[in-house]
């Protein structure tokens, strides 16, 4: 009886570890999952850079990351959407050459190559202008990206394929 | 007795099992949770691919791609203003879009049912014949292009667009791209298209019903613009404006 006991319990436990937390606030752990290096060229056919994987996405932990890609004169997607006052991951690569994600003061730099993964942390709600800081090229003064970060009561818990910005589409 | 015992530990077994495999299938459901991937385009511009786009032989071109000049024209230069000019156009590109009707990336009926029993060789063939062509036009030839001038607002609005593009909403100028002022992998020359061609591609983009641009830079950028502004891009390109680099300065 007592291993019958024993193991329910451990069950239990197991069940409720792997139930999703719907707070946003997990320990901001920085995580490099697998190789932290991916080719350029194929950010479009494979990998987590797919155009349809880019975006704010909640972790299991509750805990919000951001994909994205810059590119020659854009970031993709163009706005993004996080939550005020609470660290986010920020996954950022680059399609071609180096760029530079410049938001509240604080440089993420696109490589080509290399997945950057840094936290994104906006203590205030608001629209956060991101001009590229890296000389990129002819039209590199146009390209420019936007951080919408808004207070917890406007941002809602996502599914785990839900995916969302603030780019017009 | 014994066979009791036996069973029990039987059930631990199974409870040990379902234990472990339970909740790691609910972590791994989660886990891998992505939503359903979507590809652009099948190309990938490695070395390989580019010189396989470039290598073509343009002679051969010239005999398989007869099919093509009844609507592009013989001289590269389409009389219909919905069939795009590719006279002189960047090889890669037309090679990349042939790709695309090809793998079904890129929506057309006409073009998916021509370049359907077409292989490899005979793309890179196409495009190379075609893109050697000359860009002026044929005085001889009564294509649509160049169209009709646009108004001096229009051309106003489209140079500005083009040379600068506005940072403030994240618009690259077109220029960048298309040329002439630089290009990037892939991006056809603009300078002696059709307008009615580009208006509609433009709004094709910005509806997403046209999604074959690699890393959503076109979907992006057509859908930040004004129907008026791709309106007047799109005029200002099909009057021959495009052949030089723009400038700010209003012509008269």
């Amino acid at each position: 009886m007592k291993l019958e006991f024993g193991l329910s319990i451990f069950v239990i436990l197991l069940v409720l570890l792997a139930t999703r937390f719907n707070e946003f606030d997990a320990p901001l752990v920085k995580i490099i999952r697998g190789k932290n290096w991916i080719d350029p060229r194929r950010l479009h056919v494979e990998g987590e850079f797919v155009e349809s994987n880019l975006g704010t996405a909640q972790e299991l932990d509750g805990s919000l990351v951001v994909r994205m890609i810059a590119t020659q004169y854009l970031f993709v997607p163009r706005c993004i959407l996080v939550l005020a006052g609470v660290p986010v991951h920020l996954r950022i690569t680059s399609a071609d050459v180096e760029h530079k994600f410049s938001v509240n003061g604080v440089d993420h730099e696109a490589t080509p190559g290399v997945v950057t993964d840094s936290i994104l942390n906006l203590p205030k709600p608001g629209n956060y202008e991101v001009p590229c800081k890296e000389f990129c090229g002819a039209g590199h003064y146009a390209m420019r990206g936007e951080v919408v970060a808004v207070p917890r009561d406007q941002f809602r818990s996502l599914r785990p394929e839900e995916r969302v910005t603030c780019a017009a589409r | 007795m014994q066979r009791a015992k036996f069973d029990l530990s039987l059930l631990g077994w199974v409870i040990v099992v379902l234990a472990i495999v339970l909740p790691a299938t609910l972590w791994a459901a989660g886990y891998f949770a992505q939503p359903p991937v979507r590809i652009p385009s099948n190309v990938v511009w490695t070395p390989e691919t580019i010189a396989q786009a470039s290598n073509g032989n343009p002679v051969r071109g010239l005999i398989i791609g007869k099919r093509c000049t009844r609507c592009h024209g013989d001289e590269g230069f389409s009389d219909r203003p919905l069939t795009p000019n590719l006279a002189g156009m960047n090889v890669v590109a037309i090679w990349k879009q042939l790709q695309d009707f090809h793998s079904g990336k890129r929506v057309n009926s006409t073009m998916q049912g021509m370049v359907a029993d077409r292989t490899d060789a005979d793309i890179a063939d196409i495009a190379a014949y075609f893109s050697m062509q000359l860009t002026t036009p044929d005085p001889l030839i009564k294509g649509p292009y160049p169209g009709a001038r646009p108004t001096d607002a229009e051309i106003d609005t489209a140079s500005r667009l083009v040379t600068l593009g506005d940072g403030t909403r994240g618009l690259p100028p077109c220029q960048a791209c298309h040329g002439p002022a630089a290009f990037v992998q892939g991006a056809p020359s603009l300078a002696t298209q059709n307008g009615e061609y580009i208006q509609l591609q433009l709004a094709a983009f910005s509806e997403s019903t046209r999604t074959n641009d690699i890393n959503e830079r076109m979907r992006a950028i057509a859908s930040q613009m004004t129907p008026a502004e791709r309106d007047a891009v799109a005029k200002y390109y099909g009057a021959g404006f495009g052949v030089l680099p723009a400038t700010t300065v209003k012509t008269k």
